[in-house]
């Protein structure tokens, strides 16, 4: 059971003269219960692949499986629908897709759209709610248009849980979020993943991939250039500056302290760990001195 | 499908017709309506056939981008053709019960599907070598001698330019919307007329909604820059008539003369 994309090409205005080649190539395999990270420098077709992963896109070439079934596929028709909202996506900006009159109608439109009956979609409702942290009694009859950016962006994206997806993916959740929202939300990413959720996120911040991803990939020019562990992929600072991206800032840190003739290794990234190495190789050096 | 209009869309470009002034352009345009008008027998119209052919050409323009454009408005040229071939009354040419297509009617036909075609090249090849920029700082220098019966057009051409410069934007983001709401379930393809209209709501909500705020943004926007309408300002584009345009200038007269001799064809 997995998302794949087999050899998926994708091209914007075909044949116009402004045709863009977004996706180019593209062979990939997310594993149920996954958490998986998707770097890549502005325009480099982070957004043009996950619009493949529930059929938004079709690809101009190549296959895209849903779970072993190609959701493309015309003969599929029946299943395809189903398939399709196993995956679930969250946009960059969310709070662009609330339209209803009360949180509680705009939360249940997926579930309802899904041809679930009306109790279903209430308790899904209070689940979704729960799990982003909204006071159901509180905020139902409210007009999502009257709350925060920050709860607009949660209502969002409880929309998008209350259709229970076995795959989430987030299109950079925490663009424009304060720094204490983003926390709160990246904790609860984290959560979802520990309940068994499959989770696919875009993020421009290092230090969040180093954090919760258990596998990246690093886009550039609608390829996959680099794919790994985040350890594997921060071992390489050199090829992700030339690709337009950066290493988190403990990694950053541990490099200067190099650079400055600190004898540390470079391929960390976790608080702990790095505390643990500088001590080292502090202990190390004076040692050295004395000596 | 919205994005295959090309009528107001402009493409970038060094050709000739690139860099004739807007206002130039305007005139040309509307003496070129005019002068598909005045025609009136074979001859002119394939003289105009052939002029336009060549307008074609020397913007540059690639024929497969300037075709499809074309394309979006078979259905109605076909509609055309088809009323004026049944409706036109006149000598019978083939009967088919109560139908019949008269020879007038055919006339007609290829005369209005032709005018039709023509018309709508020569607009789009107007606004594909003309940003929309220059196109309404031209209508609105040709407008100005009106200012002084009433006609504000500073005020008509800021808002095209408005109007022009936020059409990709809003389309973009109905894309944007639709696709989001469409990863809901929203289901905007299937379903009878009053189903397809309901399923429109996801969408216009969010589109009006942003579209006022954006409204707003822009008003705000424009009067931190002082922006006061149009009495005493300058422009970073001046418009300047070149040699180019006296050139395109006596080619227009040329087409104007030519179509009113072929009358007495
Ligand atoms: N609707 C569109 N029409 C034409 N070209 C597009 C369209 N959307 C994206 N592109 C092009 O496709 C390429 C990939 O875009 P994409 O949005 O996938 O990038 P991204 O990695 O998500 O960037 P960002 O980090 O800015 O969100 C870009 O070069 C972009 O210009
Ligand atoms: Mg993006």
């Amino acid at each position: 059971m997995s998302l794949e994309m087999n050899h998926v090409y994708y091209t914007y205005q075909e044949g116009s003269p402004a045709e863009s080649h977004a996706l180019q190539d593209i062979c990939l395999n997310i594993n149920e219960g996954e958490f998986l990270g998707i770097v890549g420098h502005t325009g480099s077709g982070k957004s043009t692949l996950i619009q493949h992963l529930n059929g938004l896109l079709k690809p101009s070439k190549g296959e895209v499986l849903i779970d072993d079934i190609d959701i493309n596929r015309k003969d599929a028709k029946a299943q395809r629908k189903e398939r399709r909202m196993r995956v679930g996506l969250v946009f960059q900006y969310p709070e662009y897709q609330l339209f209803e009159e009360t949180v509680e109608l705009d939360i249940g439109f997926g579930p309802r759209s899904m041809g679930l009956s009306e109790a279903e979609v209430t308790s899904r409702v209070q689940e979704a709610m729960a799990l982003m942290q909204l006071d159901y009694n509180a905020l139902r009859k409210q007009s999502p248009f009257d709350l925060s950016g920050g709860q607009k962006r949660k209502v969002a994206i409880a929309g998008v849980l209350a259709m229970k997806p076995k795959y989430l993916v987030l299109d950079e959740p925490t663009a424009g979020l304060d720094p204490m929202g983003r926390e709160e939300f990246l904790e609860l990413l984290g959560q979802l993943h520990q309940q068994g959720m499959t989770i696919i996120m875009v993020s421009h911040s290092m230090d969040d991939m180093a954090r919760y991803a258990q596998r990246m990939i690093v886009m550039d020019h609608g390829k996959i250039q680099l794919e790994g562990t985040p350890r594997e992929i921060f071992a390489q600072p050199v090829k992700l500056r030339e690709l337009g991206l950066d290493v988190p800032t403990l990694t950053k840190l541990l490099l200067e302290l190099k650079q400055r003739g600190l004898d540390v290794r470079t391929d960390l990234f976790e608080p702990q760990a790095v505390k643990a190495e500088i001590m080292r190789a502090l202990k190390a050096g004076k040692e050295q001195v004395t000596c | 499908m919205l994005k295959d209009i090309t009528i107001g869309q402009y493409l970038p470009g060094s050709s000739f017709l690139h860099k004739l002034d807007p206002r130039t352009k305007i005139i040309a345009v509307a003496v070129y309506m005019i002068s598909l008008f005045v025609v009136n027998n074979f001859w002119g119209l394939g003289a105009m056939l052939v002029l336009s052919l060549a307008i074609v050409l020397i913007s540059r323009i690639p024929l497969r981008f300037f075709f499809r454009g074309i394309k979006a408005i078979v259905f109605i040229v076909l509609l055309t053709v088809i009323l004026q071939m049944f409706m036109t009354p006149g000598e019978p040419l083939v009967e088919l019960g109560f139908l019949k297509i008269t020879k007038e009617g055919v006339h007609q036909a290829v005369f209005m599907g032709t005018r039709l075609v023509l018309l709508v090249s020569v607009t789009s090849i107007l606004t594909l070598t003309t940003t929309p920029i220059a196109l309404t700082d031209g209508i609105e220098n040709l407008l100005k001698p009106f200012q002084k019966i009433g006609v504000p057009a500073h005020e008509l051409a800021m808002m095209m330019t408005i109007a022009l410069r936020f059409i990709p934007t809003l389309v973009e983001e109905t894309d944007k919307i639709m696709k989001a709401q469409s990863a809901r379930g929203a289901d905007f393809e299937s379903g009878n007329l009053l189903e397809r209209a309901k399923a429109m709501i996801p969408l216009l909500v969010p589109l009006f909604l942003n579209a006022i705020k954006r409204a707003d943004e822009l008003a705000l926007a424009m009067e931190a820059r002082c922006y006061h309408g149009g009495d005493g300002r300058t422009r970073m584009k001046a418009l300047q008539y070149s040699g180019r345009d006296a050139i395109a200038g006596v080619c227009c007269l040329c087409m104007a003369a030519g179509a009113f001799l072929t009358r007495f064809i």
